[in-house]
């Protein structure tokens, strides 16, 4: 188990390492902060005073060793855009923000999609089982920022039930954690419908029918806790899928977590900012997946070989 | 005529559209709106002011608690002492410019009164290696002595006789207490800069919020009708919209299309009482320069032919652009830079520019036939700019209009989407090759603006390279005869007219749009670089 | 495999899978999709780049709007159907090229991966880690950044958005078929390597290969209308539906039509190649088919 952990956490370092030279090529190339941060007007002195303070006259490989080196010790340097800013720890600053309204979406997607996976292995064939399905598509196929702004307009302005945008209170996660849950919904429904197919076909149900145990309690007792393990499966695609969602859905809804964060920054080409955000976001994905990985050797031994 | 003065206008609710928007105040304004006298909220696009250290952003956004020796006029924009300076006065060649401070003006939380001390201070860290403001090229060549406890002296090593604009609205100078820096330090200024203003800065929530609180008994007299003011940083349009709608916010910002649709909805539309902002389309690359031919492939650019440009200009037609674009309150912008406001402004031009630069598809296309176009050009196609600035959201749209237009007559174009720094970074290493969209805001003294955008004096990279303007622009620099700052700006017009140098397009106010069962009315000068100021004049219902 | 009865057997099989052909889905797709991607020319009925500031903003049918402009018209008074029909040619190529770059991308070193094992294995599947590790939208906002946006930014967004999916997966399958006995049997007969990869393994995933695809075109559909929200899709005036439906937000509330129609549009579509996606997924996976 350690090894298996210790290969895995090596792994997950190397595909770091091989991001941080992805993205600082990429936001490297794409010109300088000079340009996002200085006004129109800036004399060639101000200019330079901005380059050489900021050591990008320096080659590009020296840059990134430095940065590397300073990266590992967790300095990722201070921010242009914010000043006076530590890069990872403003990121890190926002990213309970960007968890919790993860954390909500996920919630919501769960509670809304095994019900209906459940309802629809349960009705398999009848209206119920399309018309599950058919709602879970169209979480998948309305485009996240729209459907974030009819959400606004229908709850927020018509009904004047949820507060528009911003942050603060529970009230305020619920609009953008829908907009980003629905499209989950619909590949969680579709696991949970195919895992119930499955275990409702299996020997102990049929036997647990057979000694007379309502329908019921089979259904929901027996039949999906069995079936639940293979949702977890999705979990670690489930993450990614939440983050990427969370840059366009945060900034619907002005929402300040790492999706803000990270536009804001690569805007405005703030080189340690965008490394910092980056790095975080692939951190939290490698971390689900971990866990979810670590939970699925825990559960099934035999993982642990392949 | 841009001075027009626009009052807010107020449309009945017309259409179906407008009826669910003006029902929804009364129903969402209930449950979530803050109180209307307790707490003022104004939502607009973010605008790059994450910082309590004023002197390290663009200076896009003067917090409402802090100040500038000079003042702009609510109902004129014209220079007025409502800020620090209580006078000024300059020597004959505007070289030396004394201020005398307000004597009874003071910091909040006790910082003491503002003096010459404080101005020094300030001066010291705004041209520090550090700033970055707009403007501040100017201040850096300059020194600053106390003559006595409430006068300063600004000493130019050149003639400037628009000194004050930089003190003013565009805000180079913001005062920071030299009381308050000995006390605590940066740390201090970082946690909460003490202001002179009528608002005491209360807290910001990075790339969110940030929260001011009215001073009771203010040393101006000025006296707002609310406890707090929130400024809130929303991206979306549409959010900020819902915002006003469910009574969120008292006040927004929004793009001309959704500015029509809120006033339908009995929202009000304010606009500024001056011209705001300028808004033109630019050639780049320094195309009227002679030697062009043999230091870079200039003239390969179809726009160095002067036909070509004037085509282009002739392909648009402009009433129905600016309309789409702006909508009320525009006027025509015959040169870029150019203002009533201000020295060289030319009637004469204004006058023709219906004549020169009027809606002729027909001559367009003759002297695009008369140029060869496109045969003759390597490189026929023009490169079109679509951007977004915070602030001009109708820059994509801009693009896309001219693109349709030139389309008719049929000059080629080809669309470049990229942000405000990759177009930017083009202009600085001199690069550029494209047509792009640019702003003057707040609406520079012209003598300033032409030299940053026509000339290779202010700021190198945005030239046009023409040897004549350039050495107008260089006398300029030193000339400090009124009557011969006006001749030499006229002529400069004159000549980027003639030449049909670039794309002029809008003299603009700026509109902000207030709730209409909040907000009783607000006059704005539009003398900031967001158009907005004089927050304490916000009157509520 | 010449056999007669079998051939029957299969034609049979077929009219059954036929007759279970979800025509509603199909239908969709040609009307909404297809034809318009390659006949928009003829259908519409305006040019959708060029301006009419005299019918800006003109309601649909139905809602104060003439059949002029049947579904309105923008803000620039350009022809919402007109728009949408031109646009689909763009949707259809994004997402058919940046599916076809992951596929191929994917397939190859999934198919390979699998089935060389060892290092090469390893490689390829921490190139999966890394990009579905990092977020599409932010690489998109880089790349953007750097080589500026254009058609060809985004189907590599695309591409490199899906490829890991692919090769995942076909990874998985080969590690199965590579243990089987017809994969054992071309060893002993001396097959190259290439010739067992190409000819035996790749038609056995091939089944798998077509259901993911068709399932990823509405997620490329989606990352080309969330590149356009961000400003960094296809540039103007293309009029991908993307760009429609994000030019369109600001007036959700009131000239709604603007993104409404465009938004319908990527619904119909998405919804039906899902759909078709799954019905594939049945005919085609037998393990799904048993269940």
């Amino acid at each position: 188990m350690l090894k298996y952990l210790a290969r895995r956490v090596g792994s997950s370092l190397f595909a770091l390492w091989v991001i941080t030279i992805i993205v600082f090529l990429l936001t490297h190339l794409s010109g300088n902060p000079v340009d996002a941060l200085l006004p129109d007007d800036a004399t060639k002195q101000q200019i330079d005073a901005f380059i050489r303070d900021w050591g990008l006259d320096k080659p590009l490989w020296q840059q990134y060793l430095t940065f590397l080196g300073n990266a590992v010790q967790g300095d990722f340097g201070t921010s242009l855009k914010w000043p006076g800013e530590d890069a990872m720890g403003f990121v890190l600053a926002r990213m309970p923000a960007t968890l919790q309204l993860g954390g909500i979406a996920i919630l919501i997607s769960l509670v809304v999609a095994l019900p209906l996976g459940v309802a629809a292995a349960v009705y398999k064939g009848s209206p119920v089982d399309n018309g599950a399905q058919m709602f879970a598509l169209l979480g998948q196929s309305i485009p996240n920022f729209w459907l974030g702004i009819v959400l606004i307009w229908v709850f927020s302005v018509w009904l004047g039930w949820l507060p528009t945008s911003g942050t603060g209170t529970f009230a305020h996660a619920i609009l953008p954690a829908i907009a980003i849950a629905w499209f989950q919904v619909s590949a969680l429904a579709r696991l949970t419908r195919s895992a119930m197919l499955e275990v409702l076909d299996a020997e102990y149900i049929k036997l647990a029918r057979v000694k007379g145990v309502g329908e019921f309690s089979v259904v929901w007792k027996h039949a999906l806790r069995n079936a639940a393990v293979v949702p977890l499966t999705y979990f670690g695609i489930l993450a990614a899928s939440i983050l990427t969602g969370s840059v366009v859905i945060e900034t619907v809804f002005s929402w300040p977590g790492m999706g803000w964060v990270a536009i804001e920054a690569i805007r405005g080409r703030d080189f340690p900012v965008v490394q910092a955000v980056i790095v975080a976001y692939a951190v939290i994905y490698m971390i689900s997946n971990l866990v979810v990985d670590l939970l699925y050797v825990a559960i099934d031994p035999r993982i642990r070989n392949d | 005529m841009i001075h027009k003065k626009t009052t807010f206008t107020s449309k009945s609710k017309t259409a179906l559209a407008s009826l669910l928007l003006a029902g929804t105040i009364l129903t969402g304004g209930m449950s979530t709106a803050a109180t209307a006298q307790d707490k003022v909220v104004v939502a607009v696009s973010p605008l790059g002011a994450d910082s309590n250290l004023y002197w390290t952003t663009t200076g896009a956004f003067i917090f409402p608690s802090m100040q500038t020796l000079v003042g702009n006029s609510a109902e004129t924009g014209k220079y007025d002492n409502s800020q620090l300076a209580e006078s000024w006065e300059h020597n004959e060649d505007f070289t030396s410019w004394t201020f005398k401070l307000h004597p009874n003006a003071v910091f909040s939380d006790d910082w003491g009164p503002v003096t010459s001390a404080d101005v020094v201070h300030s001066f010291e860290i705004h041209t520090g290696d550090d700033a970055k403001l707009s403007g501040i090229s100017a201040l850096k060549e300059t020194t600053l002595t106390a003559i006595d406890d409430h006068t300063v002296r600004f000493d130019l090593p050149t003639p400037d006789p628009d000194f004050l604009f930089s003190h003013a609205g565009r805000g180079s100078l913001v005062i920071y207490s030299k009381a308050q820096f000995d006390a605590e330090g940066m740390e201090g200024y970082e946690a909460a800069p003490a202001g002179s203003g009528p608002f005491k800065y209360e807290g910001r929530d990075v790339g969110q919020s940030m929260t001011f609180s009215s001073i009771k008994d203010h040393w101006s007299g000025a006296s707002p009708e609310f406890d707090e003011i929130e400024f809130r940083w929303v991206s979306e349009p549409s959010t900020r919209l819902a915002m006003l709608a469910a009574g969120e916010a008292h006040a927004v910002t929004l793009p001309r299309d959704l500015r029509d649709d809120a006033a339908e909805a009995g929202e009000t539309v304010l606009s500024s009482s001056a011209g705001a902002m300028q808004s033109t389309m630019l050639f780049t690359g320094k195309f009227m320069k002679p030697e062009a031919e043999e230091t870079r492939d200039a003239t390969s650019y179809a726009w160095a032919d002067a036909r070509v440009r004037e085509a282009v200009n002739r392909a648009l037609d402009r009433d129905g652009i600016l309309e789409v674009l702006y909508g009320e309150g525009v006027e025509a912008l015959p040169v870029y830079t150019m203002d009533p406001r201000f020295p060289g402004y030319s009637q004469e031009l204004a006058d023709r520019f219906d004549e020169d630069y009027g809606y002729d598809p027909e001559k367009a296309m003759a002297l695009l036939k008369e140029a060869g176009y496109p045969e003759a050009f390597d490189n026929a196609a023009i490169p079109l700019v679509v951007t977004s600035l915070a602030g001009n959201p109708e820059f994509a749209q801009m693009a896309e209009l001219v693109q349709a237009y030139l389309d008719v007559v049929g000059i080629e174009t080809e669309m470049r989407e990229q942000d405000w720094a990759t177009g930017n970074t083009a202009i600085r290493g001199f690069t550029a090759d494209f047509v792009t969209p640019m702003r003057n805001a707040p609406v520079r003294p012209a003598a300033l603006g032409v030299q940053i955008f026509f000339t290779e004096h202010a700021s190198p990279h945005l030239d046009l390279g023409d040897p004549e303007i350039n050495a107008l622009g260089g006398e300029l620099l030193t000339e400090t005869d009124p009557e011969k700052r006006d001749a030499i700006l006229n002529e400069m017009f004159t000549s980027i007219y003639e030449s049909y140098a670039h794309i002029p397009m809008a003299a603009v106010p700026a509109t902000v749009v207030v709730s209409s069962d909040l907000v009783e009315g607000w006059t704005f000068p539009g003398s900031t670089s967001s158009g907005l100021s004089h927050f304490e004049l916000i009157d509520l219902k | 495999m010449t056999d007669l009865s079998v051939k029957r057997a299969s034609a049979l099989r077929l009219w059954l899978r036929l007759r279970s052909l979800p025509l509603i889905p199909i239908v969709i797709l040609l009307t909404v999709f297809i034809i318009p991607a390659f006949f928009a020319e003829y259908i519409a009925p305006h040019d959708p780049y060029v301006p009419n500031l005299r019918a800006r903003l003109q309601p649909p049918v139905g809602f104060g709007g003439t059949w002029e402009y049947m579904l309105g018209t923008d803000r620039l008074g350009r022809d919402i159907l007109s728009r949408i029909l031109h646009g689909s040619w763009y949707v259809l190529s994004v997402s058919l090229i940046g599916i076809t770059v992951g596929v191929v991308v994917g397939t190859t070193l999934g198919l390979i991966a699998g089935y060389a094992r060892g290092w090469f294995d390893g490689l390829v599947m921490r190139l999966v880690d890394i990009s579905l590790a990092l977020p599409a939208m932010l690489l998109a906002l880089a790349l953007a950044a750097a080589i500026g946006a254009s058609f060809l930014s985004v189907v590599i967004v695309v591409g490199f958005a899906l490829w890991a999916y692919f090769a995942r997966q076909v990874r998985a399958e080969v590690l199965l078929l590579r243990k089987s006995d017809f994969v054992a049997r071309s060893q002993v007969a001396g097959s190259s390597h290439i010739r067992i990869l190409f000819r035996h393994i790749l038609p056995n995933v091939l089944n798998t290969i077509v259901v993911l695809a068709t399932l990823q075109v509405g997620i490329a559909i989606m990352l080309d209308a969330s590149l356009s929200f961000l400003g960094i899709g296809i540039p103007r005036p293309t009029p991908t539906w993307g760009l429609l439906v994000s030019d369109g937000r600001d007036f959700i509330a009131t000239d709604w039509w603007i993104s409404f129609f465009p938004g319908l549009a990527i619904l119909l579509t998405v919804m039906s190649a899902n759909m078709l996606g799954d019905w594939l997924r049945e005919q085609l996976d037998p393990r799904q088919r048993q269940v």
